[in-house]
């Protein structure tokens, strides 16, 4: 009887650590989840930054005056403008195989 | 105890009662009395019922009515973190990003922890871009709690934190970001620091950009990480995206040849409308002078105005194609009517209208070509107030445009019954009535659309592609809005008022329109407003360009010289983005001579 109740005790003690040892794991994981998590929103908000940066640094007003002064385009008018009709086009590419 | 056991017994105990023993506790006399025995069972007595009363108490407090202590235990290691719903973006029809929120920081500072020396003191004010005392002031305001300055830049944050003040801190809040700024600024608007809109789309979609916070329950540990997550949690549900019909490049290049022409005719102001015919998406909405939404230090009313849509004018001579479609329409006229002018004058009821010089006979055709009062007014005379009336109703006049946005005025129709004559004929040249330069746009949808007038729109339905062909409500039958569609292409050539309205490879018409100001109860010597409204291309009309300028100084004032070269850059632009193949031979000339513009009467 005071053996079997040796066993249990060793056991209750075994398993009580166990317990400890898993929670104190799971609170250290889920703090790691919760981390990556809060990571997560910040590289969502700094890539919404970004892309935003990104495209006022290429507004119609920027893009215009860098073509004109810097690269010395024009914009194109229909006088130089050769227009083409792509049906045509389009049934040669259906007609090739 | 030493005292204790010095004593020793002094008399036989338990003389009185027997079974209980008394003892004997001192040598006093005074203590020497016998103790009853109920005594101490009523010591005993007491005793049990204040071990009853703490367990009845622990019962109570633990079991029974343990909220108020299980809220207290909570409330040590539980915190409702708060989950930020980010406000929706404002996108243009390419998914161009006119309007997002960024992260941006924001100080603050507890007062009277506040320790800072006289050299960190500065730094700190110059970085913030404040004077010292203004600096010190905003620290007296409340012992506890001020903000330093709202949403700066990151770095001017991370610097104000390197400086190790006591007492400061940051926290980060959402700022709105315009990137296209002040091009767009009238149509999207802008949000106030708590990110609610005050103006444009951020103000009339406030709900569905707002987004809904949520909130966690969460067990924090001594260091501050959460480690589990308690109750239900409530999810963060992100504003909804608007989509608005603007094409920011035609937005901009609208916005652009405004302003331009503002400053050459030394004018006020001036707008430019831009609908697609066929879908009534408004593709650019600009007012110059405008302002850059994300810096609003300084603004004056004029800059904050959306002109197009809030400001009203009589609209003059764009009324003239109306009134010839209607007579056309109810059978009066064909556009080969020929009408006497002459002598430039006509007499209605005692006041007269007279042309700005004598034109004979004219078709009707050539009536609208010239801007002729007399031919109109002649026209307008042979029909019924209610006619025009309706007509005028049924192109939207007087009636608050069906869109979405802050400010839209009705503008003013006076009802059929209180016209006198000479009201009658001024109204068929477009006075003594008013409208906005957006009712007027939308107006002459209808020549664009077969005689049916469509309904604007400036959010995209996501449920329909891009330029969806509309129908509209039918104003004038095909028939009529074509000729009249003819008429308004012959404006744009040579013995039209506006010949600078002309595109190169595109076909154009559209009607000038140029007044006098109206002041007070008159009307303002020497201050005009110029302004085209027109259709291109038009074999097949796909947008609709209104243009308006305000008190043009340069002594140029007619719509023929000043709106009407903008109507043509904003035409030849748009539909080359919109990739409309040109209808006109381009001759591969410069054209020297300038075709002479008509005189038009107003």
């Amino acid at each position: 009887m005071t053996r079997i109740n040796l066993v249990l005790l060793l056991a209750l003690v075994a398993s009580s650590v166990y317990l400890v040892r898993v929670s104190y794991e799971s609170r250290r994981l889920f703090a790691e989840l919760d981390r990556a998590h809060s990571e997560a929103r910040q590289l969502d908000i700094e890539h919404e930054r970004l892309k935003s940066e990104k495209q006022s640094q290429a507004t119609p007003l920027r893009v215009e005056r860098v073509a004109r002064d810097k690269l010395a385009m024009r914009s194109a008018t229909p006088a130089v403008t050769q227009y083409v009709t792509y049906s045509v086009a389009a049934s040669a590419v259906g007609a090739k195989p | 105890m030493k005292a204790v056991q010095r004593m020793k017994p002094h008399r036989p105990s338990g003389s009185a009662g027997g079974n209980v023993r008394s003892v004997m506790y001192s040598t006093s006399p005074l203590l020497a009395s016998k103790t009853p025995p109920w005594r101490s069972k009523f010591l005993v007595g007491l005793v049990g019922l204040g071990f009853c009363v703490l367990v009845g108490r622990a019962v109570f407090v633990q079991i029974i009515d343990n909220d108020f202590f299980l809220k207290q235990g909570e409330a040590r290691y539980a915190r409702t973190l708060d989950l930020a719903a980010s406000r929706g973006r404002i996108t243009d029809r390419n998914g161009q990003i006119l309007a997002s929120s960024v992260p941006s920081q924001s100080l603050w500072v507890i007062p009277k922890e506040f320790e800072a020396t006289k050299k960190q003191r500065q730094q700190l004010a110059r970085l913030l871009g404040m004077t010292p005392v203004e600096l010190n002031g905003r620290l007296d305001d409340s012992p506890n709690f001020v903000w330093l300055r709202r949403q700066v830049e990151d770095t001017v944050a991370k610097d104000a934190l390197a400086l190790g003040i006591k007492g400061l801190f940051q926290m980060r809040e959402f700022r709105r970001r315009y990137p296209e700024g002040e091009a767009a600024a009238h149509v999207v608007g802008f949000t106030n620091v708590e990110e609610h809109g005050q103006e444009g789309i951020e103000l009339a979609y406030q709900k569905e950009l707002q987004g809904r916070n949520g909130t966690r329950r969460v067990v924090k540990d001594r260091l501050g990480r959460v480690v589990e997550d308690i109750g239900e949690s409530v999810q963060p549900v992100d504003g909804q995206d608007i989509e608005l019909t603007i094409d920011s490049k035609v937005q901009f290049y609208a916005y652009q040849r405004v302003r331009d022409a503002v400053a050459l005719h030394k004018a006020k102001a001036g707008s430019v409308v831009v609908l697609d015919a066929q879908s009534g998406e408004v593709l650019a909405l600009a007012n110059y002078p405008s302002y850059a939404p994300g810096d609003r230090r300084n603004l004056s009313g004029a800059q904050l105005r959306n002109r197009a849509l809030t400001d009203t004018f009589e609209p003059g001579s764009t009324m003239k194609p109306f009134t010839a479609a209607l007579a056309i329409d109810t059978g009066r006229v064909t556009p080969d009517t020929l009408i006497s002018t002459a002598p430039g004058r006509i007499t209605i009821t005692g006041s007269t209208i007279s042309d700005s010089h004598a034109h004979g006979d004219l078709t009707v055709a050539q009536i609208i070509q010239k801007s002729s009062n007399v031919g109109t007014v002649k026209m307008a005379m042979q029909m019924q107030p209610r006619e025009m009336w309706e007509m005028f109703t049924s192109i939207g006049l007087g009636q608050r445009p069906q869109i979405n946005f802050p400010g839209a005025v009705t503008g003013r129709l006076r009802p059929y019954k209180t016209w006198r004559p000479i009201e009658q004929a001024t109204m068929s040249y477009g006075y003594g009535l008013s409208a906005s330069l957006f009712q007027l746009a939308r107006a002459y949808t209808t020549f664009a659309h077969n005689g049916e007038i469509i309904p604007v729109t400036m959010v995209r339905n996501k449920d329909v592609p891009a330029g969806t062909p509309v129908t509209g409500v039918r104003v004038m039958t095909a028939k009529t809005a074509n000729s009249v569609l003819e008429m308004l292409h012959s404006v744009t050539q040579a013995g039209g008022t506006a010949p600078l309205a002309q595109v190169m490879g595109y076909s154009t018409g559209g009607k000038t329109g140029t007044a006098y100001k109206q002041e007070g109860k008159g009307y303002a010597d020497k201050k005009y407003r110029s302004w085209f409204v027109g259709v291109a291309p038009v074999s097949n009309p796909r947008i609709v360009v209104a243009v308006m300028v305000d008190e043009p100084g340069d002594g140029k004032y007619f719509g023929g010289d000043v709106a009407a070269p903008v109507f043509s850059e904003v035409v030849q632009q748009t539909l080359r983005s919109m990739g409309v193949p040109p209808d006109l031979e381009v001759k591969q000339q410069i054209q020297s001579q300038k075709l002479p513009a008509e005189e038009e009467s107003f």
